[in-house]
């Protein structure tokens, strides 16, 4: 059986490399810390007729994601839609997020500490899977 | 994440309750084991697909070339989702076949709540080092023994024996294709991780 990523090539990084960072004008900015792959994104009402004139000012990538974000999204699913590197993404999320259109919900740090809400989550998922 | 306007405050107020939070599972081991295969059978929309530039600077050298000698590599990712409920997402990775990028690839590892390791009983070899690995950050994970073609020409205490594997780690054959299979896999792990918290919480 053919599987559908068999397609892919993971070559060529630099010829893609031009167009991306055109969208980010030129930035390839270091990673932001509190945008992760599952950070969750969704987009906030706009506030006021100047903010939706900005929207129109932006790039179509930055109008995009605000259209997919209405209802939340991980930074990596957004990356998957928009067909973008997900360092990209990330630049274009940040724009966003600063100037209050987006807004990020970091995930919640599941490390080896013990605590309560750790072992609710671990419940649910338990129970959710079960019932697939 | 803090905010620092009030107005901005104002409007993310009560979203708090409708976004969910998110947890991370990472699907791993060598090239070809069943991966992309085993995310595709639980996940409820089909395996999306992004890819990553790792830098230098992910690696932690100091980059002044500008923009051209910055990237090594391209790599690439895909990963699935399983909705819990309103207030809770489970994303599965399936880590890239080449466990030399995960070291550029912090993201991709940080803040994981664990690992299924997916092993081909006819190349244990391959999946070696995703074990070395999650052994060596302490990052707790099951071993899914995929068995192709339903061949189990190996018994669960022979693979692991060739794994040299912690008595304490699970390990669960599956066929990667079939739903069921993968979710026991993913319920090995939750429990696996629970064992783990009760047992150093008392
Ligand atoms: N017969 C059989 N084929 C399988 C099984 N699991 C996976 N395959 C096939 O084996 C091949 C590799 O599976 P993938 O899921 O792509 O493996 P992967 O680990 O994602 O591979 P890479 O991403 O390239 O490292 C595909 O053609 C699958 O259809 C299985 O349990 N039985
Ligand atoms: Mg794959």
């Amino acid at each position: 059986m053919r599987h559908w990523t068999e397609g892919f090539d993971d070559g060529d990084a630099d010829e893609q490399l031009v167009r991306p960072y055109t969208i980010t004008s030129g930035r390839t900015a270091p990673e932001r810390a509190d945008l992760t792959l599952i950070t969750l994104v969704t987009t906030l009402p706009e506030v006021s007729t100047q903010a939706a004139l900005a929207v129109r000012r932006m790039q179509p990538e930055h109008r995009t994601i605000l259209g997919l974000c209405r209802e939340s999204k991980a930074v990596v699913e957004v990356a998957a839609k928009l067909g973008l590197p997900v360092s990209l993404t990330k630049i274009l999320i940040g724009d966003l997020v600063d100037s209050g259109y987006l807004w990020a919900r970091s995930p919640q740090p599941l490390t080896r500490a013990t605590g309560p809400s750790d072992m609710t989550i671990l419940q649910a998922v338990r129970d959710g899977l079960r019932k697939l | 994440m803090d905010f620092a306007s009030s107005e901005h405050a104002d409007r993310t107020a009560g979203l708090a309750h409708t976004a969910p939070l998110a947890v991370k599972i990472l699907i791993a081991g060598g090239f070809g084991v069943g991966k992309t295969t085993l995310v595709g059978a639980v996940s409820e929309v089909a395996p999306l697909h992004t890819e990553e530039y790792l830098t230098r600077a992910s690696i932690g050298v100091d980059d002044l070339d500008g923009v051209n000698g910055k990237f090594t590599t391209t790599v690439a990712l895909d990963f699935g989702r399983i909705t819990i409920s309103g207030d809770l997402v489970v994303y599965l990775f399936g880590t890239p076949g080449q466990e030399r990028f995960w070291f550029m690839w912090n993201d991709l590892v940080n803040g994981a709540m664990g690992a299924v390791v997916l092993v081909d009983t006819r190349r244990l070899e391959v999946s070696f080092a995703s074990i070395d690995f999650f052994e060596s950050r302490g990052i707790p994970f099951v071993v899914g023994v995929n068995c192709f073609h339903g061949v189990r020409d190996r018994t669960a205490e022979e693979i692991r024996a060739a794994l040299a594997l912690d008595p304490q780690v699970p390990l669960v054959l599956c066929d990667a294709r079939d739903r069921g299979d993968g979710r026991d896999v993913l319920l090995a792990l939750v429990d696996h991780l629970m064992a783990g918290r009760s047992a150093t919480s008392v």
